[in-house]
């Protein structure tokens, strides 16, 4: 069965679609048979990162059921070894997805004959976004060493925390314990949504152990792009150290990349990074990414894709 | 995860609770990095209400841990609470004696000043009356006295001065990394003094056990 990582990040221009494209090189150039996903719905060009190139289905083509097997949608690329779902000729309405069709497309995921399936996710906290963390169970996410950056990605983890509740209470059960929660502190469906936990434990805490062992099962890597040199460069250990104690979520340091002008000029060129810069420092952090995720194998057979769980 | 309010200082600086002044200053500077008012990793996860919450509380963990006296009385506070184990009593007291007087090491029987409590206790404990109330002792005999008392090699090492290799093989009996029998007579006499037990009794009764048994070594 594939290893799937959904990658996103709150903000946008953080590298999320650059980290996807060159990792999934790099995957596919150790022999790994991988696969990359455009879920970037609204805003698709991962097809542009991955080098010069035209594609001619897209995921739109499965939603509208115009191919019922999702597997007729993935694209050879240049690169061996490595395929692409792409987005790019996506129709305009598919940026807002129904539950039913994202866990549709996760099902089909879940199918496919892949060593590695990245999924370059889009920025913001929409549920297209979201729903792909919850459903999956794991996930990357990448983050510049910037305050509006940081802000957005704690909020990002923090819909994925509410949703993920959401999702196995129910809503009837979800608003009552939110107006519960809310009336003890009012932050709790914004800033403190471990107030939800809190509060569920009082009411029923079976099913509070249980949400909480679900959370904590997630697999969540951290990837800080972008860092430059006068930049702290442990500041992912602290994000993930706060993260772990304050929402027992189990997120990890993956590892920094560094800034560097060229990755401008690579994509002006629209040639892969990491292939036209073989030898820079940027390749050498995200081949150690990449490492990362090979070995984050282990742990993420026995807790993939909890889509039956919900 | 414990709320704030509910958690020690120990739980809140992540440190054991032996853990030296030089952990704990580390400890506090860590989690002072983590939760300062212009640090970027926390930035927009805690109000400004949280946050000046937290770091009060780390002030006063950092301050209380640091002070030898503090520390001792918070020590005392917790285990009366429940919320430390009772055994971590005698650590406390091993730890506030070594940090009183830094020259207690050298001082020949270092835990003459708490023997009275600790005697008292050795006294009316059952488990460590039966293994004295036996003619021989063996390393095993000698291990479940310090379990009882809660005292851990490493203390008796660090007041000792004896290597950790040579205590654990009193304990486990292992007479092929034992040193000769002038130096093993010395070393029992010293781990019995350290932990409160009569010297000469403790050191006769082990080496009679290897004579009895005719153990080769030492």
């Amino acid at each position: 069965m594939a290893h799937i990582w959904p990658i996103g990040g709150g903000k946008g221009g953080t590298g999320k679609s650059f980290l996807t494209g060159n990792v999934g090189i790099m995957l596919a150039k150790q022999g790994f048979k991988t696969l990359l996903i455009d879920a970037d719905l609204g805003s698709p060009n991962l097809h542009t990162v991955i080098g010069r190139f035209y594609p001619e289905r897209s995921l739109s083509d499965f939603f509208s059921k115009k191919v019922s097997d999702l597997e007729d949608v993935v694209l050879e690329t240049p690169i061996s070894n490595l395929f692409l779902i792409s987005g790019a000729s996506n129709k305009l309405d598919v940026a807002n997805l129904a539950f039913e069709q994202k866990m549709r497309m996760l099902r089909a995921i879940s199918r496919l004959d892949y060593d590695y399936i990245l999924m370059d996710l889009s920025a913001g906290t929409s549920f297209n976004t979201i729903d792909f963390f919850t459903l999956s169970g794991s996930g990357v996410f990448v983050c510049c060493p910037e305050p509006t950056s940081i802000e957005n990605l704690y909020r990002l983890i923090l819909s994925v925390y509410i949703r993920k509740i959401h999702h196995l209470l129910k809503s009837p059960s979800f608003k009552d314990l939110t107006q519960k929660a809310e009336s003890r502190n009012p932050d709790a469906t914004t800033h403190k949504p471990e107030v939800l936990l809190h509060v569920l434990k009082e009411i029923d805490p079976e099913k509070a152990g249980r949400i909480e062992r679900i959370l904590q099962a997630f697999q969540f890597r951290l990837v800080i792009n972008q860092l430059r040199q006068q930049d702290n460069p442990m500041i992912g250990n602290l994000i993930c150290q706060i993260i772990e104690k304050y929402l027992c979520l189990n997120m990890q340091f993956m590892g920094n990349v560094s800034f560097d002008e060229r990755v401008h000029d690579g994509l002006c060129r629209k040639a892969p990074f990491v292939e036209r810069y073989l030898y820079s420092q940027v390749t050498l952090d995200l081949r150690s990414v990449a490492r990362g995720i090979v070995n984050g194998n282990h742990e993420q057979t026995e807790n993939s894709l909890s889509v039956s769980q919900t | 995860m414990k709320k704030l309010q509910d958690q020690h200082f120990y739980e809140l600086l992540n440190v054991e609770f032996n853990a030296s002044p030089l952990e704990i200053s580390r400890a506090y500077k860590e989690h002072h990095e983590l939760y300062r008012e212009d640090s970027l990793a926390s930035y927009s996860f805690f109000s400004k209400q949280e946050r000046e919450e937290i770091l009060a509380k780390l002030q006063d963990a950092y301050s209380t841990l640091m002070d030898e006296d503090k520390r001792y009385r918070y020590d005392r506070l917790l285990i009366e609470r429940g919320i430390l184990p009772e055994e971590m009593q005698f650590q406390a007291e091993h730890r506030a004696l070594r940090r009183a007087s830094p020259s207690t090491h050298f001082i020949r029987n270092p835990l003459l000043k708490i023997t009275d409590e600790l005697k008292a206790f050795i006294s009316s404990n059952t488990v460590i009356q039966e293994i004295l109330s036996y003619g021989v002792l063996s390393g095993k005999d000698l291990k479940r006295i310090r379990k009882e008392l809660g005292i851990s090699l490493e203390v008796i090492g660090e007041i000792t001065k004896i290597r950790p290799m040579f205590l654990h093989a009193i304990e486990d009996d292992a007479f092929d990394i034992a040193p000769s029998r002038m130096f093993l007579r010395s070393y029992l006499k010293a781990y019995a003094q350290c932990i409160g037990l009569d010297a000469n009794i403790v050191a006769n009764r082990y080496l009679k056990r290897i004579d009895e048994q005719k153990i080769p070594h030492p």
